[in-house]
Parts: structure tokens; C-alpha cells; sequence
């Protein structure tokens, strides 16, 4: 349970659509405004640094870091601004960026905020990691320490 | 779908009237804390506002009789013996005076409950899961895996709690 007393509820959240109909589609059903609040929001997004992105290329990759990691910055920045307001309505919400791989990242937030649940979306944390699909979605349903919430956009196939 | 709208004023972020909730459950333990779970954290805080809840559970046998359940007024097929034993554990649990129905779908598992919640036009799906490790979720969490895959609607996986982590 939170420290205040609410279940935290943690999502992670990057900058791609998926992550932010993630988020819409939370808040929606979880966060509506005009009932009461059940859990205590945490935002959070993990930054990669830069030489993580770059890994070991070669000569004269060092001198693209400080433009990498700018660029990082600004996403990150640009996620927690966003998400800020898409829940300007929800009262009781927090938000966090950290520095580091976004599975670790998130299951640790889970230990740290004993969070109740953590809300991904998928296909979408870390545009540089879509190595394999869906990839920190899988990690985190199998790894961290409370009930996973996977949203993804609906898909409607067409059986005959 | 049915159910009562809030009193939105139109901004984004609207309540969502009639939640459908599906909820898969076979003989065990943990989709049992699943489906408690879900009742207390996702149905029980909505009960004023039309959720609507499916318990779903895949059964692979082809022998199957109807039964019905009195509490709900529900009849469903059942097939014996764990069909039996979780369906009517899940009907304690429900017991709450939700809207609830059930289901029993027959074939492989994990299509036979994609299947199901795509007709249902279920808004989420609720799954335990057995925290196995790595070498048994290969052959036994493939049907949770399967489903956040594959699901047409968001998917909740239940851990279970420490005090049933052994």
C-alpha cells in the first residue's frame, strides 16, 4: 500500500502513441474525474542514457553523446509535460524521470512505491528498444512485484 | 452495453459507463486471487457505475453437462470435477452482489479466451498468473503470455500476493 494509505498505481510511460493511449485509457477507466480517487498516480519515465543508445561503436562516437544526451533530455521532459496534462484532473499523482533501462526502471519503482499496480502500454517503452516487440511489457509482466496491467490499443480480428 | 453515465462535463478523460470486466479462471489457487482481486480492486469501487462482469473458464474437455447455479440464477455448462470446483469458488466470490455471468469455453485455452473477449467486447482482461520461473512459464504461463499478446483489450495480470508466494 502507498504511504498516504492509497494502493499506488505506477505507469510508465515514454514518448510514442502507444504510451499515451496507455495513459488516456488509465486515466479513463481508473482516474475518472468525479469519482472518488482510488489509487495514487505515479508517472514515470525512464531516460536511457546516452551511451547506453550509442553502445560501443567505434571512433568517433564521442562526440555525438552530448547531442544524444540532450536530445534524451528533451523527450523525457517532453513525456512529463505531456502526461502532466492529460492528468491535470487527477488530484493525487506524482511523477518521476529516471535514469536507466526502462525494465529495471520500473520494476524497481514498483519495490520502492510498493506499488498495487504497474500500467504499461505496449510496443511502446523505449523507442530504442523494439528489438523485440513488446519486449519491457514482457519483462515486467514476469518480473515485477504486483499485478501488471498491459494496454494496448484494440485490435479487432476479423475471424470467419 | 448498459449502464449509468457519470456526470461528465464533457472534458477529456470521461467516465467510461458499463465497464465489461472478463475475468479467466481455471482450477487454480491464483486465478481465484485473480478474480479476488479483481472484485475488490477493479469491480467492487465501481458498483455504482455499470461494470459488468464475465468469469470465463477454459475447459478442454468435450464432456460437458448444464447445471444450475441458484445463487445468480445462472445456468451454465459445466464440465466436471475443476470446471465445477472453480466455478462455484468463483461464485462465492461473486456473491457480491455484481452483475456476473459465466462462461465455459472448450478448446485450447488461450484462443478459446481471446475468442471470448473479443465477442464479449470486453474493455479488460483479468489473468493470474502462477510465477513460475523461467523454465515452467515456457510450458505454463504461455497462456498469460498468449493474452497480452494477442487480447483485443487491455490485460491485467494478477500477482499473487506474498502471502501466497511460496
Amino acid at each position: 500500500m502507498g504511504g498516504e494509505g492509497k494502493p499506488v498505481m505506477l505507469v510508465g510511460i515514454d514518448d510514442s502513441d502507444h504510451s499515451y493511449y496507455a495513459l488516456e485509457w488509465t486515466l479513463q477507466h481508473f482516474f475518472a474525474p468525479g469519482q472518488p480517487q482510488q489509487y495514487h498516480l505515479v508517472l514515470l519515465t525512464a531516460k536511457a542514457p546516452a551511451s547506453a543508445v550509442i553502445g560501443i561503436a567505434g571512433l568517433g562516437t564521442a562526440e555525438l553523446l552530448p547531442t544524444l544526451e540532450l536530445d534524451l533530455k528533451r523527450s523525457s521532459t517532453r513525456v512529463i509535460e505531456k502526461a502532466k496534462e492529460m492528468c491535470s484532473k487527477v488530484i493525487d499523482a506524482s511523477y518521476e524521470v529516471l535514469e536507466g533501462d526502462a525494465r529495471n526502471i520500473l520494476c524497481e519503482a514498483v519495490d520502492k512505491h510498493h506499488a498495487d499496480v504497474l500500467v504499461v502500454g505496449s510496443h511502446g517503452y523505449g523507442a530504442w528498444k523494439r528489438v523485440v516487440l513488446g519486449s519491457v511489457s514482457d519483462y515486467c509482466s514476469h518480473h515485477a512485484h504486483c499485478t501488471v496491467m498491459i494496454v494496448k490499443r484494440p485490435k479487432h480480428k476479423t475471424h470467419n | 452495453m448498459e449502464g449509468k453515465s457519470a456526470t461528465a462535463s464533457g472534458e477529456a478523460g470521461a467516465v467510461v459507463a458499463g465497464m465489461k470486466v472478463v475475468v479467466a479462471v481455471d482450477a487454480s489457487e491464483e486465478s481465484l486471487n485473480a478474480l479476488t482481486w479483481a472484485l475488490d480492486s477493479v469491480i467492487a469501487p465501481r458498483s455504482g457505475a455499470g461494470v459488468s462482469v464475465v468469469v470465463v473458464h477454459a475447459q478442454p474437455g468435450p464432456d460437458h453437462f448444464v447445471y444450475p447455479v441458484a445463487a445468480h440464477g445462472i445456468a451454465i455448462t459445466y464440465s466436471p470435477t475443476s470446471a465445477i470446483e472453480s466455478m462455484r469458488k468463483a461464485q462465492e466470490e461473486i456473491s457480491r452482489k455484481v452483475s456476473a455471468t459465466g462462461a465455459i469455453v472448450e478448446g485450447d485455452a488461450k484462443e478459446a479466451i481471446c475468442q471470448a473477449v473479443e465477442e464479449m467486447h470486453a474493455d479488460l482482461l483479468i489473468l493470474g498468473s502462477r510465477g513460475l520461473g523461467k523454465i515452467k512459464r515456457a510450458f505454463l504461463g504461455s497462456v498469460s503470455d498468449y493474452l497480452v499478446h494477442h487480447a483485443c483489450c487491455p490485460v491485467l495480470v494478477v500477482k499473487p500476493t506474498k502471502a501466497h508466494d511460496k
